[in-house]
């Protein structure tokens, strides 16, 4: 029996749900933006904004990818208890993924959807100690009036990845947390290095 | 099916047809720390039937439904799902399943279970006797062809 891993989820889960998923909405919406989900109680090592995405987004008809550094049986067990999803070991079958830092040097094997139905794509959510302190990117489009400078503390072999993954319409979209903080990453978002970096 | 699921079984029926009888044990079935892993809830529940038990499944129609999982202190998890909107009553039959998978069983059985049982048993065959009272006995009378 898997019971006794189960800790409480939200206090009041049908405005909590709706409040992380307008905020997600609202991070792809706006790229760049910082969004702040409602607090939730950490669990094993899921830090508050990555968890109370999971519990908003998964359901029992999405196949969801752990990062093996997430990868424990309470979190099996709360996923499976509050969510009802079923969890993947394989990358393609997955909608969504959750991903740590270590695994942004290789995002090969996710569903980036169709020509016809891109919405079927998998989506990633990324958690991170914090949402700066990286090198600076600019990042432009859809959602952003001129550009945005951001610098999230991820590793260079990601933007490579990233950009061989998107072939538009097709692409991964990304939410990246930290904390109760939460910042989305679409796929339409063009993202470019800055040159006076130095400066 | 273990003895253990059949047990269970029985208790969880039990409890789920209490009612309001469950509050006079409130204060027993409350002495305890526990937390609540899943707080009491109303849904709907799609009721399926079969023609004659066998046919092919069918849907009867949605009822509502409560459902709670409280956890105590020890990681025992006490679940309840019962028909109707009553929250407070979820959250008591939630922390009876828990405390009747304890080591303190057969009290719990002795005080809680078997007295409720009693009760709907009693209500059961009134009800069975009343509804019996108004019963027709048709009689054919059989042709002489054969």
């Amino acid at each position: 029996m898997s019971s006794q891993f189960l800790l409480p989820a939200f206090d009041n889960p049908a405005l909590a749900s709706q409040l992380s998923f307008r905020a997600a909405l609202m991070a792809l919406a706006e790229p760049g933006l910082i969004q702040t989900l409602p607090a939730l109680q950490p669990i094993a090592g899921l830090a508050s904004a990555t968890y109370a995405l999971c519990l908003s987004l998964l359901d029992a008809d999405t196949p969801v990818w752990l990062a093996p550094a997430f990868d424990s049986p309470v979190l099996r067990a709360n996923l499976s208890f509050h969510c009802g999803c079923p969890v993947t070991d394989v990358r393609e079958e997955a909608a969504f993924a959750v991903l740590d830092r270590q695994e942004l040097d290789d995002l090969s094997g996710f569903d980036g959807g169709s020509e016809r139905y891109p919405d079927q794509s998998c989506s990633l959510i990324v958690q991170l100690d914090a949402l700066d302190g990286g090198q600076c990117w600019r990042w432009q489009g859809p959602g952003i009036e001129t550009e945005c400078l951001m610098s999230l503390p991820v590793p260079l072999g990601f933007w490579a990845q990233r950009e061989r993954r998107t072939q538009f319409p097709r692409g991964l979209d990304i939410f990246f947390s930290a904390g109760e903080r939460l910042i989305g990453l679409p796929r339409s978002t063009r993202c470019s290095v800055l040159a006076q970096e130095a400066s | 099916m273990t003895p253990d699921t059949a047990s269970r079984q029985r208790w969880m029926g039990v409890l789920a047809r209490a009612g309001d009888r469950l509050a006079d044990y409130e204060h027993q079935l409350k002495d305890t720390e526990y937390q609540l892993i899943r707080p009491a809830e109303i849904g709907m529940t799609m009721v399926r039937g079969r023609m004659g038990g066998t046919g092919a499944a069918f849907n009867l129609g949605e009822m509502t439904m409560t459902r709670c999982v409280v956890r105590f202190a020890d990681g025992r998890t006490g679940y309840s799902y019962l028909a109707g909107r009553n929250k407070h009553q979820a959250e008591l039959a939630a922390l009876a399943d828990a405390h009747l998978q304890g080591g303190d069983q057969l009290r719990w059985l002795e005080a809680l279970i078997k007295p409720l049982e009693k009760i709907q048993q009693a209500q059961r065959a009134a009800q069975q006797a009343e509804a019996a009272s108004t019963r027709v006995e048709f009689v054919t009378m059989v042709r002489g062809e054969s």
